[in-house]
């Protein structure tokens, strides 16, 4: 894609027709690749109209990488009718599973990190790279109850399926957040520790705390404006890392389209400024 | 069985209830409690994703009941596809045999129309036949001229007034006087460009439609029709579906297979 992407949204189908119409420079657009896997119709037909004017990014919330089973067969030929179809510009998908024996869960979950599983989940996107023939990033999960038997720390495990699949990595910031304080460790740390070289694409999102637990459970909602907490997380992250790619992800709750396009300017700015100041931070 | 999978097995188990399998990873005290983000937001997802595809059934009942029924429906149907969009297919039967449903029989048939519009709504897209095509027909032709119907669509019959009801709830507001009236009555449902459209059907239409899915001829198409309903102007019907968009193509072959 020969256009810059600097700051994205989340495209929903309440938004189609406002963000058609509108103009800002290095803007791009993310869908959940799962909705438009379908044989025709108006929604694909909108993506379509979007996708002439945007770059778009592919996400997908299905493919069940860390499951300990290969990738499915038609969710991959799906993948790749929609891959040559929209062009997309990134293309992003879970460090988690949602699939067992033959029956999907909605959900992103977890797992130990071990050896056994680093193999398994660097098998399964290669062969999902292998299949769309795109590098895909791989997005650090929200994580809500510790886990036994966790073999490596997730910072370098990520950094182990970087080097065995060259994959790209999606730092969902929020998610660092919320799993930093749901299981007791420090963001900046991970941060420290995390194989920045790689990282492809940012997200930002809402968070909320639990019902029942407060604020010692944070559940990533995408339901609310990007807290600001994690706000100055992402603006430490940049001025250290150098501008990429940013999505206001919301999938919940949703605003009118002029307000995500807002916090959408607050990371575009940024990502303007220079890099040099990391020098003083 | 290799560990991962062995943790797969005992999430799943605690995903529907028994967090005893799961207690040997869990390194925390509250870790049941935290682990209950995970059934929550499962079972959000599987209620969202019935309510989206059945949004006349969800009028019908009310929010809450709605999605009593889907977690109860989901506890025996889990998706089996990550495109949610194609999830509940099974949901219009199960419904019929749905205790607390047992108030609405018409209920199924709602969730059956509803499922018709999604059918509807992601089919492959395709051009309905042009009126032209139909213009070089005479009625000689009729007898071994078949007629296929768009593939997005969908006829439905009630022998209650379930079409009706559904059509009164597309209302928005729902009209006040929504209800059941005892008149039978059919449905067609389909999406000859990007809009989802519904027509209801009396009986020598439906029966009209139902032939000409059957694979059965024009002229064997009509008289069905009119067997069903004597007084029926049906070169109106036909041209009326014609221009509707209704039909995909026409074949000159009586033995053709559909």
């Amino acid at each position: 894609m020969a256009q810059q992407l600097t700051a994205g949204v989340s495209l929903k189908p309440a938004y189609m027709a406002e963000a058609l119409h509108v103009t800002a420079p290095g803007l791009f657009f993310e869908v959940h690749a799962e909705n438009y896997m379908a044989d025709g119709g108006p929604r694909l037909a909108a993506l379509d109209a979007i996708a002439g004017r945007f770059p778009i990014s592919l996400h997908g919330v299905g493919l069940s990488l860390a499951g300990d089973a290969p990738p499915d067969t038609a969710h991959l030929a799906a993948w790749r009718r929609l891959v040559g179809r929209f062009n997309p510009a990134l293309v992003s998908e879970h460090l988690a599973w949602s699939a067992w024996n033959g029956a999907y869960v909605p959900d992103l979950l977890p797992f130990p990190r071990t050896r056994a599983a680093l193999a398994r989940i660097g098998d399964n996107l290669a062969r999902f790279q292998d299949a769309i023939g795109r590098r895909v990033l791989v997005e650090n999960p929200a994580l809500y109850m510790p886990l036994a038997g966790h073999e490596f720390p997730e910072t370098d495990f990520l950094a182990e399926l970087v080097r065995l699949t060259d994959c790209g990595l999606l730092l969902d910031v929020n998610n660092l957040f919320v799993s930093a304080r749901n299981l007791g460790y420090s963001a900046e740390a991970y941060l420290a520790d995390f194989p920045l070289e790689a990282v492809g694409e940012i997200h930002l999102a809402g968070h909320a705390a639990d019902s029942r637990l407060g604020e010692s459970l944070l559940i990533d909602s995408h339901d609310a404006p990007v807290a600001e907490l994690v706000w100055r997380l992402y603006e430490r992250l940049v001025a250290r890392m150098g501008a990429r790619p940013t999505l206001i992800e919301r999938d919940e709750n949703l605003p009118p389209f002029a307000e995500l396009m807002s916090e959408r300017v607050r990371a575009e700015r940024l990502l303007a400024k220079p890099a040099a100041a990391a020098l003083h931070v | 069985m290799s560990e991962l999978a062995r943790f797969q097995q005992a999430f799943v188990e605690a995903l529907c209830g028994d967090f005893a399998p799961l207690a040997p990873w869990s390194s925390r005290s509250d870790g049941e409690a935290r682990f209950s983000v995970y059934r929550n937001t499962a079972a959000k997802g599987l209620a969202d994703a019935l309510s989206a595809q059945f949004p006349t059934v969800a009028r019908a009942v009310g929010e809450g009941w709605m999605r009593a029924a889907a977690l109860a429906f989901a506890r025996e149907h889990r998706p089996e596809a990550p495109a949610l969009h194609a999830y509940g297919g099974d949901f219009p039967d199960w419904l019929a045999g749905f205790a607390p449903a047992g108030e609405m029989p018409w209920l199924s048939g709602l969730a059956r129309i509803d499922w018709a519009v999604r059918d509807a709504l992601f089919a492959a897209d395709c051009a309905p036949l042009d009126t032209a095509a139909f213009a070089a027909l005479s009625p000689d032709d009729f007898g071994d001229t078949c007629a296929a119907l768009h593939r997005s669509a969908t006829i439905l019959w009630f022998d209650d007034g379930t079409a009706g009801l559904w059509r009164d709830l597309q209302a928005d507001p729902p009209s006040a006087e929504a209800e059941l009236a005892p008149e039978p009555g059919g449905l067609l449902v389909f999406r000859p460009r990007l809009e989802v459209s519904t027509r209801p059907l009396g009986y020598g239409a439906y029966a009209f439609l139902r032939a000409c899915r059957a694979g059965e001829s024009l002229g064997l198409a009509g008289q069905a029709a009119l067997s069903a309903e004597p007084d029926l102007p049906l070169a109106n019907l036909f041209g009326d579906f014609i221009a509707a968009g209704v039909f995909e193509r026409i074949r000159r072959s009586p033995d053709a297979v559909w």
